[in-house]
């Protein structure tokens, strides 16, 4: 096993995106881009297959301004990562991400497994592993929960709603991992400092053998909105009162709902 | 008039997804592929399909095997919308197909509607955060669907089509093993009232005062992934999120949850949501019906009490 590539996305921080009450639009000058918390599993055990096979491992994504991810990318302990950023990707779906991802996977040429998150943490759609899968060809395994070198095949096992399914397959492999496959570290200063050490590279389409096709959506957006049913969000806490006034109006409040 | 396809998982699936494309389909052809024996393509077409395939699981290969012959099958018929069912295996082989037949892919699409200009679909952002309406065109488009978004009618055992299987292809892949998941202590999804704790409750003995209040409110007991998967306080099959359980409580009462996206998107359809975080500007505040912002043992304790009256 020589070359692992592991992708990853540069998200949004879901956790400080806001609703504007009156629009319903969504709020996002708080929230900064940060590496899918899905992904960085992808990344551990990434370094898990490149200690035990020392194969190169290589970082991998695609974007708008994806540039400043690379730095957070390589102090998670790939050698180096290549970006492909692409103003026609804002409005990427997951069928031009994977294409995107699967051009860049060929051009860098014998990658013997490929590493994906089960899912993003802004569509959640859960496609771009198993679709890039099919479009290089390799077997693809998902929503695995144990990942393990064998001689030249990866030994893994998946959780599924009847239960858990063992398999052995050789390189090449698109692996889907699932959250629960290993802890991902913070990294260490160390592992920080050293990150500017080590290559970040641009690719372009062309780079990755792609035409402008490749970053069209199939999937056209036509209105993003935080729904009209949303969530009262009362604070049931006013100023000055006690965690106990709180608690008598929310225990009052579930009374007449029946919930108490 | 459009044929549309179902591929589901189980029998209670295909169910559910036949009502979904009698309603889409408007009288045309039904084409049913479910995961199981003779008996479940049987059951699919007394549900509404007007043919169907049965995808037995093969002893040495995963199920999505089938998928390569599901694409040149579909590349042939061309039908002019797949939905599929959201279970791991399905999500798998959905979005498979749709790249080997560049497709586009909708993933837990709702409100569903099928119209010359194409396929329009309401999907989740940001875990329920906000609605995506979009418009997907293709000659074939894909949908994964909850088991609940629709309810099926009662069977027709009169009703007869043809019925089928379709061919393996090697898979690349050899299964070596297969475990059935472990019998459920509890079953959250079919609980009435859910307690859940997540992050905010510092040590493992916290628990016991949640289990307490619970116990006292006549609630199970869940958590956030965090609780379960690192910590591991609790059983796996507690947890809320994406990747774990997914539950529509009458009560979700959330203890130290920030609420993050893939957390949400388990409890978004719950009746009622309410949340003790102190930090006030938190998404699980921001998203309950009502929050108490303020440090949860000495919530938990009033609540405790003013319960116990």
């Amino acid at each position: 096993m020589k070359k692992i590539a592991v992708c990853y996305k540069w998200v949004l921080n879901d956790g400080d995106i806001r609703v504007n009450d009156k629009t319903r639009d969504l709020d996002f000058e708080k929230s900064k881009p940060q590496i899918n918390e899905y992904d960085r599993n992808g990344l551990a055990v990434g370094v898990q297959l490149k200690e035990a096979s020392g194969a190169e491992l290589i970082g991998i994504t695609c974007g708008v301004d994806t540039e400043p991810s690379a730095k957070d990318a390589l102090s998670r302990g790939p050698d180096m990562v290549y970006y492909l950023n692409d103003p026609a990707l804002a409005q990427a779906d997951s069928a031009a991400s994977s294409k995107v991802l699967a051009g860049m996977v060929r051009s860098l040429g014998d990658v013997d497994v490929v590493l994906c998150s089960e899912c993003s943490s802004d569509d959640f759609a859960q496609q771009v592993g198993p679709r890039l899968g099919a479009l290089l060809g390799y077997p693809v395994i998902s929503y695995v929960s144990a990942v393990k070198l064998e001689g030249d095949a990866l030994v893994m096992d998946r959780k599924l709603e009847e239960g858990t399914e063992s398999v052995k397959v050789k390189a090449p492999v698109v692996v889907v991992v699932s959250p629960d496959v290993c802890e991902a570290p913070i990294p260490s200063v160390k592992q920080i400092l050293g990150a500017k050490k080590k290559p970040a590279n641009a690719m372009d389409l062309a780079g990755a053998g792609l035409g402008p096709d490749a970053v069209k959506p199939m999937v056209t957006v036509q209105s993003v909105k935080a729904p009209l049913t949303s969530r009262k969000a009362v604070n049931l806490l006013g100023d000055g009162e006690s965690v106990a006034d709180a608690v008598a109006k929310l225990v009052k409040q579930l009374s007449t709902d029946g919930l108490l | 008039m459009s044929d549309i396809w179902i591929i589901a998982e189980n029998t209670l699936w295909a169910r559910t997804l036949a009502a979904a494309a009698a309603a889409l389909g408007k009288g045309g052809k039904i084409t049913a592929f479910v995961h199981g024996d003779e008996a479940a393509a049987k059951d699919a077409i007394a549900h509404g399909a007007s043919e169907a395939f049965y995808l037995p699981l093969p002893a040495d290969a995963p199920w999505e095997a089938y998928t390569p012959a599901l694409v040149d099958k579909a590349k042939a018929e061309k039908p002019a919308l797949i939905l599929l069912s959201t279970s791991r295996r399905c999500r798998d082989v959905a979005a498979r197909m749709a790249a080997l037949l560049d497709a586009p892919c909708f993933s837990d699409g709702k409100n569903i509607a099928l119209a010359d200009g194409g396929v329009t679909a309401n999907t989740l952002l940001y875990g329920g955060l906000a609605v995506k309406t979009s418009v997907a065109k293709g000659a074939t488009v894909l949908v994964t669907i909850g088991a609940k978004d629709f309810d099926h009618g009662a069977p027709d055992a009169s009703r007869s089509g043809k019925i089928d299987t379709l061919p393996l292809s090697a898979a690349g892949v050899s299964v070596t093993g297969r475990k059935p998941r472990e019998a459920q202590s509890v079953d959250l999804g079919a609980a009435a009232k859910v307690v859940s704790v997540g992050r905010g409750v510092s040590k493992e003995s916290d628990l016991d005062t949640v289990r307490a209040l619970a116990k006292s409110m006549g609630a199970e007991v869940a958590c956030s992934r965090p609780i379960a998967e690192f910590f591991k306080w609790m059983p796996e099959e507690c947890y809320i999120g994406i990747s774990g359980q997914q539950i529509k409580p009458q009560l979700y009462l959330a203890i130290g949850i920030s609420g993050q996206a893939q957390h949400y998107f388990g409890i978004r359809d719950s009746k009622t949501i309410v949340s003790i975080n102190k930090d006030k500007e938190c998404l699980m505040n921001q998203q309950a019906d009502y929050y108490i912002p303020a440090d949860w043992e000495e919530t938990v304790a009033e609540l405790a009490k003013a319960i116990h009256k």
